[in-house]
């Protein structure tokens, strides 16, 4: 117990070096519907989560006082569920969240890239009393313990620190960013927008930057017409060695939602115990917001085989392989396979679901039926009734 | 100065120690015991104290007070985290004359007399944080100011039979309190009283002072404070509550108060979006249910791992249930651990405990032949209860 506290304060000397920049819209149009109106930060995963709780937590859990969370647009969503971040333990006086909506200057409007983005981040980063960035997207999501990342970016004296894992069955998927690296730890080839070898290392959308550099590359991008923090900064430096990448190579689970495909069934995987364990760590939790549901009742009849299932729900049907979130009524006589649904759904006796993502506050009525497929779920858009 | 005030301050009683719990009151005060898969007994009175519209509670504290310090916190949990109000832990402290502990009901307010006047509220709520029960104070107020009671007691219909085992209120047509009788065994009424009551704060004083006076007094609402204002023929009301109400101060009510949760009947929609009751939340992940699980007719919070047997039971937070293990008809309070192959049966698990494998703790009551020796089975929170060893019926570890 006391083990818990001492690592604790060792934390709070190291972190406060480093300052956390979340970016909650880059990967917005990926998504189609589902972040019709909310931005990928918010878009629910996991039973009781938004995308934006891993990245949040990760930082809270790693001692980062102050974390700037950039939005664009459909933020209104992001704000409710952040509150005062009073359930992260970010409603601090000194530090916590802070919301950084696009600044219009007239040198930049609505951005393109990530360092436009960060353009309107250059107020709040110039004031914070930190050394490193730590700057993440919120589609990559894992249980990661940004100190240890910090101490081999300090070690290996890099400019940049790309976290990244090496992903054998994600091989087919174009990626944002694969690196080659040699024996010695240096990079040997780095690439955007293409497959992985089976030994590359792709990148998971999280770096850590020193943050006076970060500062000059914003300026001097801006300036320069140039907004593509992976193509723009890492690549073309890289190409012209002028900045020493260093790559952390992260060995747990990585569930990346770049699309919809990956996005069910990376929920889907939630099932197996490791990837579970791996995710949900009893010293790392996951955060978020609170609803003070009741817990779930299982009724009679009800049969629930590989689920995961949140506070709140009713379950009395047959319900298979699904993530369940908050305050969802399943009736008797469904059969719910390989279905993701959302917050506040009611599904009616006798419906059939099969590969569906079912969004917020669903009416399906009685005796529906509806499948999809694997590769291309169904999905029913927040609040609509079947 | 200008002094703010608070139209009517919640004094919650919460330091009594709930012997008759037994192992689950060993380390932590009554109020702190788990009840309802995720909540502890004082969230109840809390939650109706917030969703009556009231904001600032004392809670006063004696016995094994850590737990449910730690648990209260800031009270951000139930909305009492406020500059001016909000939630207050009160625990007896030394003062310059005389130091002494809660001797009763009536003392421990009279001690913290000083902590109601910071506010200066026209009305004080008093409450216990022994029961399971939903209700709306502000109604009670609302009646309370209506009849212009000195005090308004909160009573409930009880069945005749059990009218023995309540302090029961005669009253007049108008619910006017003439009289007050404690446990009697020829109940004239069947009002019981609930232990809640609502002062106007001038007249509570008044007897809190006289009361302290006298030696001889033990200091009880019940026994003291409550026949000297009848005595002096002071305005006293009942206010007649209808709804779910259950004292949890026995092994067998915490069991039965939690199997009504699972019955439709029993009148308490714990539920209700517009009156939700409020919890600490300790950010666990959802309940992931194994192909090998089977649950019926039951509650299980978030944070567990189901791959055994549930049936008619709750199953508090981060719990697991490994395969082959069967939970029947009892209550598993947080983050216990059923091993494979134990069987459990009418019984209460305390918190932390780790139950081996193969283990037996409790009986149905079809098998047992001299119905007068069976119970419920209960273990002690943090207990680790060894592979194969059996726990009988009624017994207590």
């Amino acid at each position: 117990m006391f083990q818990k506290y001492r690592s604790t304060a060792e934390k709070i000397g190291d972190n406060m070096k480093m300052v956390g920049i979340i970016f909650s819209n880059i990967y917005d149009a990926t998504m189609g519907e589902l972040t019709k109106h909310r931005t990928v930060a918010s878009l629910p995963f996991g039973g009781r989560y938004r995308q934006i709780d891993f990245v949040l937590s990760n930082m809270v859990n790693s001692g980062i006082a102050s974390v700037g969370i950039i939005t664009k647009y459909n933020y209104q969503s992001l704000m409710d569920h952040l509150g005062s971040c009073s359930e992260w333990d970010m409603n601090r006086k000194n530090g916590g969240v802070f919301i950084l909506p696009p600044f219009g200057t007239g040198v930049t409007s609505i951005y393109k890239g990530k360092i436009e983005a960060l353009y309107g981040a250059v107020a709040f980063l110039e004031k914070v009393n930190a050394e490193y960035v730590v700057m993440s997207d919120s589609t990559v999501l894992c249980n990661i313990d940004y100190d240890k990342v910090l101490e081999q970016h300090i070690d290996s004296g890099a400019d940049v620190t790309v976290i990244a894992n090496k992903d054998q069955k994600d091989t087919d998927e174009v990626q944002d960013l694969v690196l080659e690296v040699n024996k010695k730890g240096k990079v040997t080839d780095l690439a955007i927008q293409c497959t992985a070898e089976e030994n590359s290392y792709i990148g998971m959308g999280m770096y850590i930057i020193n943050r006076q550099l970060l500062l000059d590359t914003i300026r001097d991008s801006v300036a320069h017409g140039l907004y593509h923090f992976e193509r723009d900064f890492l690549q073309r430096k890289y190409m012209k060695k002028q900045i020493d990448i260093g790559v952390y190579h992260f060995e747990r689970t990585v569930l990346r939602n770049r699309n919809i495909t990956a996005y069910f069934r990376n929920n889907l995987k939630l099932m197996d115990d490791k990837v579970r364990s791996e995710i949900f760590c009893e010293n790392s939790p996951i955060y978020t917001k609170v609803r003070d549901e009741v817990p779930t009742y299982y009724g009679d009849d009800c049969e629930v085989d590989n689920c995961l299932i949140a506070d709140g729900c009713k379950i009395d049907g047959m319900v298979e392989n699904s993530i369940i979130f908050r305050d969802v009524t399943i009736e008797k006589g469904c059969h719910v396979k390989n279905c993701i649904i959302m917050q506040g759904t009611t599904v009616n006796k006798g419906t059939n679901l099969e590969y569906a993502i079912i969004d917020k506050d669903v009416v399906i009525t009685e005796n529906r039926t509806l499948i999809g497929a694997d590769t291309t779920p169904i999905i029913i858009n927040k609040g609509e009734k079947v | 100065m200008l002094k703010r005030r608070k139209e009517c301050v919640a004094m919650l009683l919460a330091g009594g120690q709930g012997s008759r719990l037994k192992v689950l009151t060993e380390e932590t005060a009554k109020p702190a015991v788990p009840f309802g898969g995720k909540y502890r007994i004082i969230d109840f009175p809390l939650s109706n104290c917030v969703n009556s519209g009231i904001d600032t509670v004392g809670i006063l504290t004696q016995y094994q007070p850590l737990e449910l310090n730690d648990y209260i916190g800031n009270g951000q949990s139930w909305g009492l985290n406020r500059n001016y109000g909000g939630a207050h832990i009160l625990p007896p402290y030394a003062k310059s004359k005389k130091s002494e502990w809660y001797k009763g009901t009536a003392n421990a307010i009279y001690q913290n007399m000083h902590f109601i006047e910071l506010y200066n509220p026209e009305y004080v709520l008093i409450l216990s944080g022994d029961h399971i029960y939903k209700m709306d104070y502000a109604k009670m107020l609302k009646f309370h100011k209506e009849k212009k009671a000195d005090c308004s007691i909160a009573v409930i219909d009880v069945p005749v039979e059990e009218a023995s085992r309540f302090g029961i209120m005669n009253t007049k047509e108008d619910d006017a309190i003439y009289e007050f009788e404690g446990k009697p065994k020829k109940p004239k009424s069947t009002k019981a009283s609930m232990g809640i009551y609502i002062f106007k704060w001038s007249v509570l004083k008044e007897y809190l002072i006289r009361d302290e006076e006298d030696s001889k007094s033990s200091n009880d609402f019940g026994k003291n404070i409550i026949p000297a204002l009848l005595a002096d023929e002071k305005k006293l009301y009942a206010y007649s509550f209808k709804g779910y109400w259950k004292d949890v101060g026995t092994i067998d009510s915490l069991w039965e108060a939690n199997m009504d949760l699972l019955n439709p009947n029993i009148p308490l929609n714990i539920k209700d979006p517009n009156f939700r009751i409020y919890a600490r939340n300790y950010a666990q992940p959802p309940s992931f249910v194994s192909k090998s699980a089977k649950i019926d007719n039951s509650m299980v919070a978030e944070g567990c791992n189901i791959k055994g047997t549930v049936e008619n039971s709750i199953v508090f937070t981060g719990c697991t249930i490994e395969e082959d293990a069967v939970v029947k008809d009892s209550v598993v309070m947080p983050n216990t651990r059923i091993q494979s192959g134990a069987k459990i049966e009418y019984a209460i698990i305390g918190e932390c405990a780790d139950i081996g494998k193969d283990a037996v703790i409790g009986k149905d009551p079809l098998y047992c032949i001299n119905s007068e020796e069976w119970g419920i089975s209960v273990v002690g929170s943090g207990k680790k209860i060894a592979d194969g060893r059996v726990i009988k019926e009624k017994e207590i570890i």
